[in-house]
């Protein structure tokens, strides 16, 4: 245990030189920032008790520092950029120099005193969404508390009676704050070892934004029609891939905040749903599946052995969402002549493209966007194009990976034999015309 | 008979001193020199065959390439028949001014009488002493009359020129609008096949389809009248310009020319027009004629008419006798009623009607001369906003759009509804050209003469305040 919390000392001193404006006052702890979009190395516990750190997706965990038996945390509430993905860069709010604000981690128990800090152009609060605490530390502006003024520090101090996966984000202008990306993710860790301890743990919240083509700014009027269904404010091909290694428990915690459900999926493997934002599900009420729902204002932890090595699809599966900008005020083209449709492209739009007469695929084509816009499906793999965006990435289950390793492993190396192959000489299907069933049934 | 021969010397002394004869071109260097000088053309009177010949090669070569204003004008300079008529009509006053300016011929009378055995016979010779009198006063105003005719050619010449620069570039602005609703029907016809091709796959409802094949149908009937508006001012600058037959086959050019870097400077507009107005000067030497001829008034207005005859009578008697007898009848005309007075009022009258014309004439050049400049810096600065702001705006929203089509934000449909408006702006830009080029023509006529009749300014400034903007 020491030796880890060696190594997390050295990880806890990066991210203190990367720190952001002054120290207002002795009493205050400062403010780390973050300038990276990859996913960081966990952030082993430097005081306190124990645990296990989880590995925010494309993000980071929030130094602490003790002060007597309190944990004292500081975010800073302010405007930041977001690169969605390489080619696109968006205008948020978050906290700490990126959003999703970095995740907050404690161990049940733990008195908690976080002191936020207000750098917007307009007032905010804090609600800690899910953790049960008093009413005046719940951070729902006017109901709860004065709102935190721009300029202004509030401090929040709590007990983390329960463990569990929460959420933070703002309670005061929320529609507007969330849309525009204030939001992060609370682990509380079990002081016991319920549930059990795994060894890849995993977490990230889903947000949605409307950014029109070649803006910046999302649209935070929009209600539904949504272009960026993010993972921690990345699509893909910007999200970092899941590796574990063969063999290992894994968990994934996942929190939706965005304005609608999203049926997660795993390819390869089967999951168990342990936990709630409401706390641990009772063993007899864990059931195996592959999708789950995460419905809006919610939390589901998934738990499952990765026993089957290979490149796994992970997504949600509503499909417009593993796309990123795209227009849906489209006819389809499918059937119309190619030919044809040159003609009337070239006619309108010189240096346009032709697409869409057999369906959208166009995956390997370089299609030319306005600035700042990302293609609507993207991402290759080693057999060509993934044509996915938005929600989508892969788990990568490979032997012999080291504990805290969580760089790119890079593609599957399949055995020979164990992909799906091309049959040598197909002759047309044979089919029948009278509409009688194909299979006869033997006559008792 | 000494009488008469001295009265014939009279005559043909003060004949010579009033005495003009016909120049060798009709008077026509000197429309040539005003004409040529403003609008840098030559100018010919076609009278023989070398003329004809001269003209007829001079008019291929300048058909034979895309017709520029200025060629038209030169072409219609050679060719228009009116212009010619009007160049003949000058040939014509000059032979009125050589008329004038001759003595008044004397009057020869024979007169015999014979009856009963008698005969008388009279020889007179009469001649007008007062039309000789005043001769170079009459002779005067009579060449200020025929430079007067000169300068009535030259403004004719300077209208033409005027108006065949209006029409070449109405013409050329009408080819370029067709130029640009051709491509914009190919455009939409492709669109039309493809919204028809839509409802086949079961893309596209009916209520789509004929939305989507509207501006098919709008933009050829809009091509249609185009194409008929632009055969008509295509006609009026053939018109214009004298030509049929073979000659009709030139080109125009495709589009109207670039606009000028920066606009004509003219701090001096008024001061130049009343300078240089053709129709200014016109006024002028009229007014000149008639104040010579209220002197020619003045100076007549007691004797009217002062005949002198010289006689030389023979008498033969019944009885053989012959008598002769010789003397002189002077004849004149006092307006004893209104001792010349009428005459005087109606010469003063009417040049105090000519003076206040000239004034009038002055107040308005000057007013045409700055509503003509502001008008042509206006036609430059709105030309100019759509070359340097509406039409890169456009060619943005036009790139962007094929980009979002390119990645699929938007609709193929979106293009469409995006080229109409492109299209909408190209035609506004190629009105604001043609306004410029018209108002153009138009300051140079303010300035020098030849200004629009009152109906061509009117259709500019209709097509000026109501720029087509479908």
């Amino acid at each position: 245990m020491l030796s880890r919390r060696t190594l997390l000392g050295s990880a806890a001193l990066a991210g203190a030189s990367a720190v952001s404006g002054r120290v207002q006052a002795a009493s205050i702890p400062e403010a780390p920032t973050m300038d990276k979009t990859v996913m960081q190395p966990p952030l082993h516990p430097s005081a306190g008790p124990d645990y296990q750190p989880v590995v925010t997706l494309n993000g980071w965990s929030l130094p602490f520092r003790m002060n007597g038996d309190w944990k004292e945390f500081h975010l800073v509430a302010e405007p930041v950029t977001r690169e969605f993905a390489p080619g696109m860069t968006t205008h948020l709010w978050g906290y700490n120099g990126q959003s999703p604000g970095p995740t907050i981690e404690a161990v049940e128990g733990d008195k908690l005193r976080i002191f936020v800090t207000n750098k917007l152009p307009e007032y905010t609060t804090v609600h800690w969404h899910g953790v049960i605490l008093p009413c005046g530390m719940d951070g729902v502006g006017g109901l709860t508390q004065p709102h935190i003024k721009p300029g202004k520090t509030f401090v929040y101090e709590f007990e983390m009676k329960h463990a569990g996966t929460f959420m933070y984000h703002p309670h005061a202008d929320e529609m507007v704050q969330m849309a525009m990306g204030m939001m992060g993710m609370i682990v509380v860790h079990p002081r016991d070892n319920l549930p059990p301890p795994v060894d890849r743990d995993f977490v990230f919240v889903m947000s949605t934004y409307r950014i029109e083509p070649g803006s910046y700014l999302p649209k935070v009027n929009e209600m539904t029609d949504f272009n960026m269904w993010t993972w921690n404010a990345r699509v893909f091909p910007g999200i970092d891939s899941l590796p574990v290694r063969l063999g290992d428990r894994v968990r994934i915690r996942i929190g939706n905040l965005t304005m609608t459900n999203h049926p997660i999926h795993l390819h390869g493997h089967k999951f168990k749903v342990i936990g709630t934002d409401g706390g641990w599900l009772p063993e007899t009420a864990q059931f195996p599946e592959t999708t789950t729902d995460v419905p809006v204002g919610a939390v589901r932890v998934l738990d499952f052995t990765a026993d089957n090595p290979g490149d796994w699809a992970f997504h949600c599966h509503k499909s417009h969402h593993t796309m990123n900008a795209m227009g849906h005020d489209m006819r389809n083209l499918i059937g119309v002549p190619r030919k044809e449709l040159a003609a009337a492209v070239g006619k309108l739009a010189p240096d346009g493209m032709v697409m869409g007469n057999t369906g959208m695929a166009m995956g390997n084509m370089e299609m030319p966007a306005p600035d700042n816009t990302l293609p609507m499906m993207t991402g290759s793999g080693q057999f060509g194009p993934i044509e996915m965006g938005g929600m989508f990435t892969t788990v990568k289950v490979r032997e012999g990976l080291a504990r805290d390793d969580y760089r790119d492993p890079g593609p599957y190396q399949f055995p020979k034999g164990t992909v799906a192959y091309e049959v040598a000489s197909a002759p047309e299907p044979v089919r029948r015309s009278d509409g009688a069933p194909t299979q006869v049934r033997t006559q008792r | 008979m000494q009488g008469t021969i001295r009265l014939a010397a009279l005559a043909a002394a003060l004949a010579l001193a009033g005495c003009a004869s016909f120049s060798a071109d009709g008077g026509m260097s000197a429309v040539a020199d005003i004409a040529g000088h403003i609008t840098g053309k030559e100018v010919a009177s076609v009278r023989g065959d070398d003329d004809a010949e001269r003209v007829r090669a001079a008019t291929r070569r300048l058909l034979a390439r895309p017709l520029s204003a200025d060629a038209a004008v030169q072409v219609a300079l050679f060719n228009n028949k009116g212009l010619q008529a009007a160049y003949s009509a000058l040939a014509l006053s000059e032979a009125d001014m050589v008329e004038a300016s001759l003595p008044p011929n004397p009057t020869f009378s024979l007169m015999r009488i014979s009856g009963d055995g008698a005969l008388e016979a009279e020889r007179q010779v009469a001649g007008d002493i007062l039309a000789l009198a005043t001769l170079p006063l009459r002779s005067e105003i009579a060449r200020e009359r025929f430079r007067q005719a000169q300068l009535k050619a030259a403004l004719a010449t300077l209208r033409l020129a005027a108006e065949v620069r209006r029409a070449q570039v109405r013409a050329v602005a009408a080819n370029e609008l067709v130029g640009l609703l051709v491509e914009a029907q190919s455009a939409a016809e492709a669109t039309a096949k493809l919204a028809s091709k839509l409802g086949e796959t079961g893309a596209l409802n009916r209520l789509d389809q004929a939305r989507e094949q509207v501006f098919y149908a709008e933009t050829t009937a809009e091509l249609a009248t185009a194409r008929r508006a632009a055969g008509s001012a295509r006609e009026r600058l053939i018109r214009l310009m004298g030509l049929w037959g073979d000659d009709l086959n030139f080109r125009l050019p495709d589009r109207l020319p670039a606009l000028p870097r920066r606009p004509l400077s003219q701090p001096f507009v008024e001061a130049d027009a009343v300078g240089h107005r053709i129709d200014l000067q016109v006024a002028r030497l009229e007014l000149t004629a008639l104040a010579t001829a209220l002197q020619l008034s003045e100076a007549t207005r007691f004797v009217t008419l002062l005949d002198l005859a010289g006689l030389d009578r023979k008498t033969v008697e019944p009885d053989g006798r012959v008598i002769r007898e010789r003397g002189y009848d002077v004849q004149f005309q006092i307006p004893i009623f209104d001792g010349g007075e009428v005459r005087v009022r109606q010469a003063a009258e009417t040049y105090n009607i000519a003076f206040n014309r000239l004034t009038e004439r002055a107040v308005t050049v000057r007013s045409e001369a700055r509503d003509a400049y502001r008008s042509y810096r206006a036609a430059f600065d709105i030309a100019g906003h759509y070359a340097r702001e509406v039409l890169p705006l456009r060619r943005i929203i036009s790139e962007e759009m094929q980009l979002r089509y390119s990645s699929m934000q938007v609709d193929i449909f979106a293009l469409l509804l995006e080229a109409r408006q492109r299209l909408a702006s190209r035609r506004a830009a190629i009105d604001a050209v043609r306004d410029f080029f018209l108002a153009e023509a138009e300051l140079s006529a303010a300035v020098n003469g030849g200004v629009a009749s009152g109906e061509d300014s009117a259709q500019q400034t209709a097509s000026a305040l109501a720029p087509s903007n479908d």
